[in-house]
């Protein structure tokens, strides 16, 4: 049963929050809506859930028109960035709600519900109030209350991003593993983040998504080596991904005053207004290396984030150690030049490192 | 914290209170054991005696009661039920929701006696439009004078008052409800009606509670309405206990007696209230 969009169009103010977005989602696969905040991710899983009416445009789900289906038969499940549940009702209340909606017995609810509880190792929290959980715990509780259902549509909308750190990392985690369970053989997963590094790790079919507008679609490795412009490098990388201005010549690129060779893949582009893009990790501490100087550094866990500066030219560099810099002092950095993309002026990927668009 | 003058500060705010709720209470309560008439105005001491006539020989007083809980309780029922039909269908994204939700207050902008009065025209058996409109089908209820009917024209004028200040508060309590649950419940596949019983109630339950105690308090104390619209009539058929008590008090001078039954009402209501509160609290919240 595969979900088809057609050119949907959302547009209630000034800014479209959807622009002609068009996909084809099959059952059994995880898809990853990848965009910064206020790209239109949630207004695309509103529209699939039945929660807004888009402007133009149609969805079919299983060979019939979808939008005209109310949202309480759609047979989809939610789970929001903010934890939403019944504030009223326990946790095994708030569980079992949707399957009280449908005529089922109350043996086979207890079942299920304590399945569900399982597998969010939420099991002996059933009488408990929501509002004496954790932000994690009721998460948890969406989740299970989304899995119950055994929907075939499953939504989730940037559900880790109100969650600590710690927690963050553990529910991801969990989610992979719900995930490879076999949970997805009929079911069409649509997870939403602003994460690169979720959408990575998900490692599922990836809609990068900016105003609204799809930007491009493919598996998550492709869209990391062959991001095919700058909006979706810089989106597909945090830190976003650097982005320099260059000229190529005599199998040289200069910018700055530095002068480096170019790599076999970059060689042949001679053109102006030519953009150097240099992932933060691509970029490595070396004493014989080009001098920067340092603008601020935020040690983000084990990892240094320098925010650096040479003439007009800013770049960020990550280093996986904790070091510790002054503001103004000044650095020798180097750059794996091989790793380098390039973009034509209008923001086009011209090469990458990894095939993509060669010479 | 030990402050020198402490009790010269609270002293207005003390004095007031004094003033306009401990002494009356305690002077209600001596002047309840007097037997204080027009005869024999004084503060005597007769005893328990006005209280002893009260429980064994006065059965208009506990009739006036009995009617009195039931007109209140039908009408806040009523009120209830209303106003939150109007609650919510100005809680929804309607056309013209704002001017609905200021018509919908007018009644309670109005002052009781002087609708109280156009209701009695309206109502008025041969010359009043209402049964004016009726003659086209052939009936011509007695709206103020026959004994039955004359206690649902009281629930109606009373309904039709006091409905507003329910979907006031009923509409401030839709409006303060947080959004995520309705999401939540449609996408779990509740439909409106579900919705409705399972999710909006639910969570409306403590200000269901409040609104419903604050309107049984106030309904309880009905008397203008009475008053203008069948002056307890006919007979005593509309007579409630505050219309009793201000008979005996106020027209027949029976200060002791009515101090009496004003006290007992008192201690009656109290009680009844509080069971109320608990009973609704333990239906609604199920706590």
């Amino acid at each position: 049963m595969d979900l088809v969009a057609n050119n949907l169009s959302y547009k209630p103010d000034d800014q479209y929050h959807l622009n002609e977005v068009s996909f084809n989602f099959k059952e059994g696969n995880l898809y990853t809506i990848l965009g910064r905040t206020l790209s239109g991710k949630t207004t695309l899983l509103k529209t699939i859930a039945g929660l807004l009416t888009p402007d133009s445009g149609e969805i079919e789900f299983d060979g019939k028109n979808f939008l005209k289906v109310p949202v309480w038969e759609r047979n989809v499940a939610m789970v929001y960035q903010q934890f939403i549940n019944y504030p009223h009702l326990n946790v095994f209340e708030n569980i079992s709600f949707p399957l009280k909606q449908r005529k089922i017995d109350q043996t086979v609810i207890n079942d299920k519900v304590m399945d569900a509880l399982k597998s969010v190792g939420l099991v002996g929290f059933e009488n408990r109030k929501i509002q004496e959980l954790s932000g994690g715990q009721q998460q948890r509780v969406s989740l299970a209350r989304s899995l119950v259902k055994n929907a075939k549509i499953l939504l989730l909308d940037e559900p880790l991003v109100n969650l600590d750190y710690k927690l963050r990392e553990q529910l991801r985690e969990e989610f992979k593993n719900l995930f490879s369970k076999g949970l997805a053989d009929e079911t069409i997963l649509i997870y939403s983040t602003t994460d690169p590094r979720e959408t990575m790790e998900l490692n599922g079919e990836v809609i990068v998504l900016d105003e609204g507008k799809v930007l491009q679609v493919g598996p998550a490795k492709e869209i990391f080596e062959n991001p095919n412009s700058l909006k979706v490098a810089e989106i597909s990388n945090d830190p976003p991904m650097n982005i320099i201005e260059a000229k190529i010549s005599d199998n040289h690129i200069k910018f700055e005053g530095i002068d480096v060779e170019a790599p076999q893949h970059l060689s042949k582009l001679t053109e102006d207004g030519l953009k150097i893009g240099l992932r933060s990790s691509d970029i490595e501490l070396n004493e014989n290396g080009h001098e920067f100087e340092v603008e601020l550094a935020e040690i983000s866990g084990s990892e240094t984030l320098l925010h650096l500066k040479r003439g007009n030219t800013k770049i960020i560099v990550s280093i996986e150690e904790v070091l510790n810099f002054k503001i103004h002092d000044k650095i020798k950095i180097n750059f794996k030049i091989d790793k380098a993309y390039a973009f034509h002026a209008d923001g086009k990927l011209a090469s990458s490192p990894f095939g993509g668009l060669n010479g | 914290m030990n402050f020198k003058h402490k009790y010269f500060f609270l002293f207005p705010g003390l004095f007031v209170l004094i003033g306009i709720l401990i002494f009356p209470i305690i002077f209600v309560v001596r002047l309840s054991l007097s037997g204080w008439n027009s005869y024999n105005p004084g503060l005597d001491y007769i005893g328990l005696e006005n209280y002893i006539r009260l429980f064994t020989d006065d059965p208009r007083f506990w009739e006036s009661f009995f009617r009195l809980s039931f007109l209140s309780v039908t009408t806040v029922i009523l009120q209830y039920v209303i106003g939150f039909a109007l609650a919510h269908m100005v809680w929804k994204d309607i056309k013209f929701k704002r001017f609905f939700r200021v018509l919908f207050l007018v009644p309670m902008m109005t002052t009781p006696v002087i609708m109280t009065v156009i209701w009695r025209t309206f109502f008025h058996e041969s010359l009043g439009p209402v049964n004016d409109m009726l003659s086209i089908f052939g009936v011509a209820p007695k709206w103020l004078t026959d004994p039955v009917i004359a206690k649902f024209t009281v629930i109606i004028v009373e309904v039709w008052q006091w409905t507003p200040f329910m979907f006031l508060l009923l509409l401030a309590g839709l409006l303060s409800l947080p959004k995520e649950p309705f999401l939540a419940a449609a996408i779990d596949g509740a439909s409106p009606v579900r919705k409705f019983i399972y999710v909006t109630f639910p969570l409306m339950a403590p200000i269901s509670i409040g609104a419903i105690i604050i309107r049984l308090i106030e309904a309880s104390k009905i008397m203008d309405t009475v008053y203008v619209l069948t002056s307890g009539g006919p007979g005593t058929s509309t007579e409630t206990s505050s219309f009793y008590i201000f008979i005996k008090g106020l027209r027949e001078f029976q200060m002791g007696y009515a101090a009496s039954m004003s006290f007992t009402y008192l201690i009656i209501m109290i009680i009844s209230l509080t069971i109320i509160a608990k009973v609704l609290t333990k239906l609604l919240l199920k706590e």
